[in-house]
């Protein structure tokens, strides 16, 4: 199974590295709509306020310190 | 002015140092800096508990050359309300008819985190390092993250490596030496926390934090990025405060195993509306533990610019978990089949298997002039205010056998950001 995913993930990179968009193509892309962490800061507030009412963690970033758990 | 050796020999060690740090840096020149500070304001009121947290934050980074960033920033959370502290299952409250066995303890808090870091860019590659101390009442951390990333392909594909090291400490009370943890009792309040007090004591906490995520542009309007992190714990990791009902008579301090390995993986896709000037974000999560926690986290997000300066985000989020191995809602106190659920005991709700729906809304402003700059000084000034709203519902989780019902939480935030 773990196998299988690697494989399907490096098949995947495999594609990825044939894919290119041309920079003047790149507008969209920049947008502050279009990033993963837009607003990180503001975001980052309320995602410790979630993750301290929950058992799950991930998909953020890695910085940070303090238990803030009540 | 004649230098000794000695003092020639630091002139020289000083100048070697700034030649290497600077000497790359000196033909760029960037000179930004941006001005952020955030407010949210936190509020729960389910049965029996509430809390209300405000959260200022404020982060100052400059960019004196296309090289090189440095940060600063500090933030707090000013904590008020109750916590349960005192939990039995509901077959204790069938066979003590009429007893109050959950009771609260009053909360109050104050958490500072100041942090700094920099980040060094060369070509594609860009270099990432921090620090972060935080205290409160009960607990202290120091905190170190580095990252690594990439951006090989015409900036098409990121990679990103980052490792985060936390050295923690909790407060606790000191325990009578030689006693099985069925006999601890729990910390009445933060008194005397990190002073010589005799009755108080520190447990260590150590915190790995492992990240790597892929991103990736596949067309001029779409992108997905694949983030795998995990998390080793090592450490006091219970509520120091909370007791548990786990035999007629006895109440315990809570108690969970010391080590926990955590791991998630995210897959998140943006994709941009252009007939409607528009972007659908969704984010996928799943996540395992070796408490045996699992979750399923599902976000959509759709935000819209309305004119040129003006967007508004409408979100939405659904979370699923299961409970811990060792989580239980009857510690009632007894003996079997009533009595204590095995090695470890715990009344954390957030340990219980429950569900959650969160929707949102936000709305940023930002102006940004076309010649000049704003008062004289701003090339960019942004304005942000959102709202959330989130229910749980509980699946086992009771107070005494009450199933709580009313779990809503509410986010407020206010966002303003200055580009100078």
């Amino acid at each position: 199974m773990r196998m299988s995913i690697l494989l399907a993930a490096l098949a995947l990179a495999g594609t990825a590295s044939c894919v290119t968009v041309r920079p003047q193509q790149r507008a969209v892309l920049a947008d502050p709509v279009m990033q993963f962490d837009g607003e990180s800061k503001a975001e980052a507030l309320r995602v410790h306020a979630i993750e301290n009412r929950e058992g799950a963690f991930g998909g953020t970033g890695v910085a940070g310190g303090g238990c803030g758990c009540n | 002015m004649q230098l000794t050796p000695h003092a020639r020999a630091k002139l020289a060690v000083a100048a070697l140092t700034a030649a290497l740090v600077l000497g790359p840096l000196g033909t760029a020149r960037a000179q930004v800096a941006e001005f952020e500070t955030n407010h949210s304001l936190f509020h729960e009121q389910p049965t029996k508990t509430n809390m209300t947290v405000y959260s200022p934050s404020g982060d100052l980074e400059v960019t004196p050359t296309n090289a090189l960033s440095l940060r600063a920033g500090w933030s707090a959370d000013v904590v008020s309300g109750a916590s349960v502290a005192v939990k039995a299952g509901p077959t204790y409250q069938n066979i003590h008819t009429g007893a109050d066995v959950v009771t609260t303890a009053s909360v109050h808090d104050f958490r500072n985190v100041a942090h700094g870091g920099f980040t060094f860019r060369k070509d594609i590659v860009s270099f990432t390092g921090g620090y972060s101390y935080s205290i409160e009442h009960d607990y202290q951390s120091n905190s170190f993250n580095v990252s690594a990333r990439t951006e090989p392909l015409e900036h098409d594909t990121q990679f990103e490596l980052g490792y985060a090291h936390n050295f923690d400490q909790v407060c606790n009370r000191v325990q009578t030496a030689g006693n099985p943890a069925t006999l601890d009792h729990a910390l009445e309040d933060s008194t005397g926390c990190f002073t010589s007090a005799p009755t108080r004591t520190t447990d260590p906490i150590s915190i790995d934090t492992l990240q790597a995520s892929w991103s990736q542009a596949w067309t001029p309007s779409f992108m997905t990025q694949v983030i795998y992190g995990v998390q080793v714990t090592d450490g006091f990791q219970s509520d120091p405060y909370r007791t548990v009902v786990i035999a007629e008579g006895i109440q315990a301090q809570e108690h969970v195993p010391n080590e926990r390995t955590r791991q998630s993986v995210s897959l998140k896709a943006n994709l941009y509306l252009r007939p409607i000037k528009a972007a659908l974000r969704l984010s996928l999560r799943g996540y395992d533990d070796t408490w045996a926690i699992q979750s399923e986290t599902g976000e959509l997000e759709f935000e819209k610019y309305l004119g040129e300066s003006f967007r508004v985000l409408l979100r939405g989020r659904v979370y699923n978990q299961t409970g811990a191995v060792f989580w239980s809602d009857d510690y009632t106190g007894g003996n079997a089949p009533l009595g204590p659920k095995g090695q470890y005991w715990s009344g954390d709700r957030e340990l219980s298997p429950f569900w959650s729906w969160l929707g949102g809304v936000r709305a940023l402003y930002t102006v940004t002039p076309k010649h000049g700059r704003l008062i004289g000084i701003m090339t960019r000034f942004k304005v942000g205010l959102s709202f959330d709203v989130e229910n749980f519902t509980y699946t086992q989780f009771t107070l005494g056998g009450v199933p709580i019902g009313n779990a809503y939480a509410y986010f407020g935030g206010l966002s303003i950001n200055a580009l100078f």
